[in-house]
């Protein structure tokens, strides 16, 4: 097909679309579902016993809002990575939540280190991580692949890991509402690793989710059958 | 950005806002106009490629456009959204040319030409051509004519019966013994 007969299927194509929103926006739509979803989760769950204490606690709170902000600020990263000519500079916004989230893990291992000396620290194997992690992000993850589907696939890479970041933060959020386990190292190992890992995978599986490849071959598709 | 350049931006901005509500008209004119620069923009910085390869490209970026158009909106300005996709796919197809490049060996010519080799054995047993020349020469005369029309001067059947008179089945019985007899007769001196 020479390129004008392109481009007059294309007009002749072309329906009603509605503009995505922006990035705040979208992730605004996407909190608006994984919130309640993870409220439910959690009290489906239980929340854990000593939830009011742990709210009057500083460090669980820190590490608490260092999480939901890193979980955000990915969501908003990974909208804005799907948004052709949108300022990159957003792609960094999840760096700071991050770190403080890091840097607070840290500081907590070393107060138990600290208070417990490096052999006495407490540390043991916690697998319920991993899955309650997964049951809580399960939906905010599914949600927001949906939404990052609708944009452009520049980056699929990072728009994934991206957003299995924000999904994996949100669960991790949530686990700690109904999962007792505060020792420092225990939840920088188990938990943070979770999450890393997690973004790792939702990364690995960019390219497959989001393609070039499968919107054009969409695009092809309905040109054929008009 | 100069005034006419944003008087374009805006321009283009209006179209596209059209195109999302559904103006087919709106849409091929702004196609039509943003394909010549889609095009300039591939041809610098695919000066390397062919003209069916930078069409090719064209056509990948404006089908791009297309499935992602609800990515543009009408707030912002339109080329840093069209530039960004550009970019973006051009990279991509730079990727899909390396590894298409990787993939290709260039040969002057191929050493075999069946993979099977049972398929190459009288390309490896017939090199002397002067041998098999001689071969022809000591052919009973139906069995040489028949060889020289159909196999040396790739003649059709039809064009040899004419030439010669034979029926076709004859020169197809008289190509199929004089082979047998080269084959017999060259496999024999090896």
């Amino acid at each position: 097909m020479d390129t004008n007969s392109l481009i007059q299927k294309l007009a002749s194509n072309s329906k009603p679309t509605r503009p995505l929103s922006n990035p705040w926006a979208r992730t605004a739509i996407w909190l608006a579902i994984s919130v309640p979803y993870v409220l439910f989760v959690v009290l489906i769950i239980s929340p854990r016993e000593d939830i009011l204490e742990k709210l009057g606690n500083s460090r669980f709170l820190i590490e608490q809002f260092a999480a939901l902000a890193t979980g955000i600020t990915a969501a908003v990263a990974a909208f804005a990575s799907t948004i052709p000519g949108y300022n990159r500079k957003y792609l960094l916004l999840p760096a700071l939540p991050l770190s403080a989230w890091l840097g607070t893990l840290g500081v907590g291992c070393l107060l138990d280190f600290s208070h417990y000396g490096v052999h006495g620290t407490p540390f043991h194997a916690d697998w319920f991580c991993i899955p309650g992690i997964v049951i809580v992000g399960a939906i905010p993850g599914f949600a927001i692949a949906l939404m990052l589907k609708r944009g452009a696939p520049l980056t699929p890479t990072l728009s994934t890991a991206f957003a299995g970041l924000a999904a994996a933060g949100i669960g991790d959020f949530g686990l700690r509402l109904f999962h007792p386990e505060d020792t420092g190292l225990v939840v920088l190992i188990w938990q943070f690793g979770t999450v890393f890992i997690l973004s790792l995978l939702a990364g690995w599986v960019g390219r497959y989710v989001l393609s070039w490849r499968l919107r054009i071959t969409a695009e092809k598709r309905q040109l054929a059958a008009q | 950005m100069t005034t006419s350049v944003q008087d374009q931006n805006n321009r283009f901005s209006a179209m596209m806002k059209a195109a999302q509500a559904g103006d087919g008209h709106a849409y091929s004119r702004l196609l039509s106009e943003i394909t010549p620069r889609i095009r300039r923009i591939i041809q610098r910085k695919r000066a390397f490629q062919n003209v069916q390869d930078i069409e090719d490209l064209v056509q990948d970026v404006l089908l791009s456009l297309h499935s992602v158009r609800a990515t543009y909106d009408p707030q912002r300005p339109f080329f840093p959204w069209l530039l960004a996709i550009v970019r973006n796919r051009l990279a991509d197809g730079a990727r899909r040319y390396a590894r298409g490049s990787r993939n290709e060996i260039l040969v002057d010519e191929l050493p075999v030409t069946f993979a099977d080799e049972s398929a190459n054995i009288e390309k490896i047993l017939y090199r002397d051509p002067d041998q098999l020349k001689q071969a022809i020469e000591q052919l009973p005369r139906g069995q040489r004519e028949a060889i020289k029309m159909l196999k040396l001067k790739e003649m059709t059947l039809k064009e040899a019966s004419s030439q010669t008179g034979t029926s076709i089945s004859s020169l197809k019985v008289s190509v199929h013994r004089g082979i047998a007899a080269l084959r017999r007769s060259l496999g024999s001196k090896e």
